[in-house]
């Protein structure tokens, strides 16, 4: 088993305003049209401002994101970096392909085809950081984020010698892409207020989201920091006792489902996954404190990182934000698990232990 | 010519997305790269998508393109000169 890395720092660009550090998760931002676009902070303090007219939202959150959370850790050249992406570029994707139809192939914009590439992001970074260090981006869908904190994971485990590792997600949302997974039944037919997401669960489809997360890594513990203990992916979760695998996960690590103190749940209000949930909830501690968020995000490939990015919160804060909150326990914040399961039948577990 | 220039400068502020820059602010004869408006080897592949969007005009040879794209004059006398839509 590999041993744990620690969480230096987290910067999440969501729906919410998250980016701001003198805030958690106040004030809360709905909508009533099943789509919740993420909330951009001032990205000239953070990007190249010659460079910034070319780049799309996604790059510009991105880029601003692992930034940020580099500036947080007080890092300013990370050894690798690592990040994950369910969808890639969609806006830059869109307008080459359309260009591509209606220029009959001739003359298309060079831009929308380089910065379309997953990798822009991690390119950019390393630009702007100058680090010639390990580079990957994981384009795995719902898994993305889980396999570049895993890739991490074992790349701080390599050496004995300190390490920094930045590693992030982002996925953006368009009204195309969403026009597009209506036809696949993603979301909900009407949802009038995204805060109430969760009561809307007996019926199916969800609501579409986007976001970007991002957090230094390190292999050597420092004084508040977030241990990453472990991460699991699943495969497939309904063709299985999810609680089950949840324990042996767990047990893995010395930890038991009662003694879970926070539980952060992907939880979309779809009502096709919400068996996977409740045996869960029901096996912890009754002062277990039960967290969801994809009524604040959305639901996007790597909406994991911003449950991540809730975790690390959690140490700074003393109060856990209303909206959050499932199921009010008295615990301390101290043992952790995520428990995220994404639409294309994938489920991930992550368990962190505050310092 | 003077049209032509404005409805250049106009175009390459949109395709470049030159955020918060006007036409006027566009001196006919500073160089597009470098200094000046200091545009990047991505903006000249622009700047040719534009010309051949635009004024269906092809640029081949590198070295042409070059001295072709230095400025919004010299791009307005080559357009000028062998303009085909």
């Amino acid at each position: 088993m590999m041993n744990p890395v620690f969480i230096l720092s987290a910067c999440a660009i969501s729906p919410q305003l998250s980016f701001d550090v003198d805030k958690f998760l106040n004030p809360i931002i709905t909508t009533d049209d099943g789509k919740l676009f993420a909330a951009e902070p001032d990205y000239r303090q953070f990007i190249n401002p010659v460079a910034i007219r070319r780049m799309s939202r996604q790059l510009k959150m991105g880029i601003a994101c692992g930034m940020r959370a580099l500036q947080l850790a007080d890092v300013s050249m990370p050894d690798s970096i690592i990040t994950g992406t369910g969808l890639g570029s969609m806006t830059d994707m869109e307008h080459f392909l359309k260009d591509m139809i209606t220029l009959e192939e001739e003359a298309l914009n060079p831009t929308f085809f380089i910065q379309s590439t997953y990798n822009s992001v991690n390119g950019w970074l390393a630009l702007q950081t100058k680090s010639t260090g390990y580079n990957q981006t994981y384009v795995h869908r719902g898994f993305s984020i889980e396999l570049s904190l895993l890739d991490a994971q074992m790349f701080l485990n390599e050496t004995p010698t300190s390490k920094i590792a930045l590693v992030g997600s982002f996925d953006e949302l368009t009204n195309d892409y969403f026009v597009v997974k209506s036809k696949c039944d993603y979301w909900k037919e009407s949802v009038p207020n995204s805060l109430k997401l969760l009561s809307y669960n007996h019926t199916d489809g969800t609501i579409a989201g986007e976001g970007a997360a991002f957090f230094a890594l390190t292999n050597k513990p420092k004084p508040l920091s977030c241990a990453l203990l472990g991460l699991k992916l699943l495969n497939l979760p309904s063709s299985y006792d999810f609680t089950q695998e949840i324990q042996e996960f767990l047990s893995q690590h010395g930890v038991d489902l009662k003694d879970i103190d926070v539980a952060i749940l992907g939880k979309n209000g779809d009502a096709s996954f919400e068996y996977l949930y409740d045996p869960v909830v029901a096996a912890f501690d009754v002062e277990t404190n039960v967290l969801a968020f994809k009524h604040l995000t959305g639901e996007y490939p790597t909406a994991s990182g911003f449950a991540l990015w809730i975790a690390v919160q959690l140490r700074h804060w003393n109060q856990i934000p209303e909206p959050l909150i499932l199921k009010s326990g008295t615990r301390p914040k101290r043992n952790i698990l995520v428990i995220n399961h994404y639409i294309l039948h994938t489920a991930s577990l992550m368990l962190l232990h505050q310092q | 010519m003077e049209d032509l220039k404005l409805k250049l400068k106009q175009q390459i502020i949109e395709s470049l997305n030159l955020q918060g820059m006007e036409p006027k602010d566009i001196d006919d004869n500073a160089p597009l790269f470098g200094e000046g408006l200091g545009l990047d080897s991505i903006d000249s592949l622009e700047l040719m998508v534009l010309l051949e969007r635009n004024y269906g005009i092809k640029i081949e040879d590198a070295r042409e393109g070059r001295k072709v794209l230095s400025s919004v004059q010299s791009m307005a006398e080559y357009i000028q000169q062998n303009k085909k839509a």
